[in-house]
């Protein structure tokens, strides 16, 4: 009963010598090449995925996918008899069409395939683009697109072409990162002791402050109202939120501690008079 | 809860196995710890340190038989973990003339931690720095290529009983310079996370370090290597995952 439904199958043409039947197992041998493109790379993933660098493993198992089911392509369409040949040569001449149409595109994969190379950046690296105003933690690095999770936990998509010709400037390359501040001090207040009094309450109060090297301090300017300090101060790369944000607290706590003025802008007025 | 403003006045808990019954109390310098029993099978446990941060868990157990240990381990874990290396600068700097060699001992400083023993395997519980004041980074090397380590400025120390209890430990470390001129070493840099320590009542030592200066090419290093205790004291725990490196090598400068 199976064989004559299939006999009746296969004599129901729908164009030119394409018939159900042959549709039937066309289909059969894309969703197979699916299934297999997905076990493929759920079973990469598994064993072998662990053991590489996320950004590498990724572009393994696209790879691994794609292949399939290109390969599974090319099945359907010998399944169903069709010329390649033809396609190829009607490709040519839309080559030059379609290449100025998409330009663009072909543009972001060259990048992407640049970028996954060069490797300027890895997967979870946090990385600044100056140019775009961009920084976050670096998700992907995709076909056409990179995806960096912004410090707000938004997601931007950026165009592989755009992320391959900026300046990219890693954040996490370094064993350790710098924080700064300045602070201004009043006029009348000894500029030694305030660094010595801001240098021990850092050094007792902010752990992930380096000791080695230590915290380093220069007297920046003589401004209008105060002489004013950058205070630089080492911390682990991943800590910068237990350094920077609350570093001018800590200088604050210090100053106010040793009774060390920190003067608001002030403009001493001369009138005719006097 | 009395927390302690003056610890001259305490007797402090030593390091060692304790039965946990229904109630424990353990009382190092500036930490409490109490352990005590909710329900049949369930424990509550309590710390506090002298800035006054407290911890708080409960620690569900299967069996009747269980214990705890109280163990210094390796100092990698406050404020966080971030390294296996540690940097011990000497408040001497020891020169060695030209094929020379010394033995000194040295404090190293410490964390202590927490064990649960239930059917003979150790779980880490809680660990505790008794000198948070002194327990900081430090980077050997430049920014982009250094090595982040924990640092401590360390004093010299006559014999393995001359240490610091709960804070530091002691390690003997022998140096030897088999260069053709004197040099001065004022540091030494290494992955702690090869060396164990052993412990005896409030005492703690640790596996023992070789630096040897020498020429390797046209540059003058020191090669670090770690030197395993022969003693009777009791193997600390590990509180975290143990790596093997073979050995650490400085620039002398």
């Amino acid at each position: 009963m199976i064989l004559e439904f299939l006999q009746t199958l296969s004599e129901m043409q729908i164009v030119g010598e394409l018939t159900v039947l042959s549709l039937l197992i066309g289909g059969v041998i894309m969703a197979g090449g699916v299934i297999i493109a997905k076990i493929a790379k759920l079973l990469f993933h598994k064993y072998y995925a662990p053991s590489l660098p996320k950004d590498t493993a990724q572009n393994i198992s696209k790879l691994i996918y794609f292949g399939i089911l290109i390969i599974s392509f090319l099945g359907f369409t010998s399944s169903q008899g069709i010329d390649l040949s033809g396609i190829m040569v009607a490709g040519g001449i839309f080559a030059v069409v379609i290449g100025f149409a998409t330009q663009s595109v072909v543009s972001n994969l060259i990048s992407g395939l640049f970028l996954i190379v060069e490797k300027p950046a890895k997967h979870g690296d946090t990385i600044e683009l100056p140019d775009m105003g961009i920084s976050g933690t670096l998700l992907d690095i995709g076909t056409f697109s990179s995806k960096v999770r912004r410090f707000d936990g938004t997601v931007t998509r950026i165009p592989n072409e755009k992320f391959f010709t900026s300046n990219i400037r890693s954040l996490t390359l370094s064993t350790v990162r710098r924080a700064d501040v300045t602070v201004g001090i009043s006029y009348e207040s000894d500029i030694d002791h305030a660094i010595l009094v801001m240098k021990n309450e850092i050094l007792e109060t902010m752990p992930f402050v380096l000791q080695v090297p230590e915290p380093e301090f220069r007297t920046e300017e003589l401004g209008d109202s105060s002489v004013n300090i950058h205070v630089y101060v080492w911390h682990p790369r991943d800590d910068w939120s237990n350094a920077q944000p609350i570093l001018l607290n800590t200088l604050k706590r210090a100053l106010d501690k040793s009774g060390i003025e920190i003067p608001f802008p002030q403009r001493v007025i001369w009138t005719g008079k006097d | 809860m009395k927390i302690m403003s003056d610890n001259s006045e305490l007797t402090f808990s030593n390091f060692g196995i304790y039965d946990l019954v229904d109630q424990l109390e353990l009382i190092l310098p500036n930490t409490l710890i109490k352990f005590h029993r909710i329900s049949e099978n369930a424990f509550s446990y309590y710390r506090k340190n002298s800035e006054g941060n407290v911890v708080e868990k409960i620690i569900p157990v299967k069996s009747q038989d269980v214990k705890i240990e109280l163990a210094p381990i390796r100092p990698l874990n406050y404020p966080a973990r971030r390294t296996n290396h540690i940097l011990l600068q000497f408040d001497k700097e020891i020169y060695l003339s030209e094929n020379s060699a010394a033995s000194i001992f040295v404090n190293c400083p410490i964390e202590i931690g927490i064990f649960l023993i239930h059917n003979s395997k150790h779980d880490s519980l809680d660990w505790i720095t008794c000198d948070p004041l002194n327990s900081r980074f430090g980077l050997y090397g430049s920014p982009d290529t250094g090595t982040l380590c924990k640092y401590a400025k360390v004093t010299m120390a006559t014999d393995y009983d001359d240490s610091n209890p709960y804070i530091e430990g002691v390690i003997q470390i022998v140096v030897e310079n088999t260069l053709s001129f004197g040099h001065t070493i004022s540091k030494v840099v290494f992955p702690i996370t090869d060396n164990t320590l052993y412990y005896q009542n409030s005492k703690t030592i640790i596996d023992g370090l070789k630096i040897t200066m020498k020429k390797r090419a046209a540059v003058n290093i020191a090669d670090v290597q770690t030197t395993s205790l022969d003693t009777d004291w009791i193997a600390s725990p590990t509180w975290e995952d143990k790596t093997t490196s073979a050995h650490m090598e400085m620039g002398l400068e």
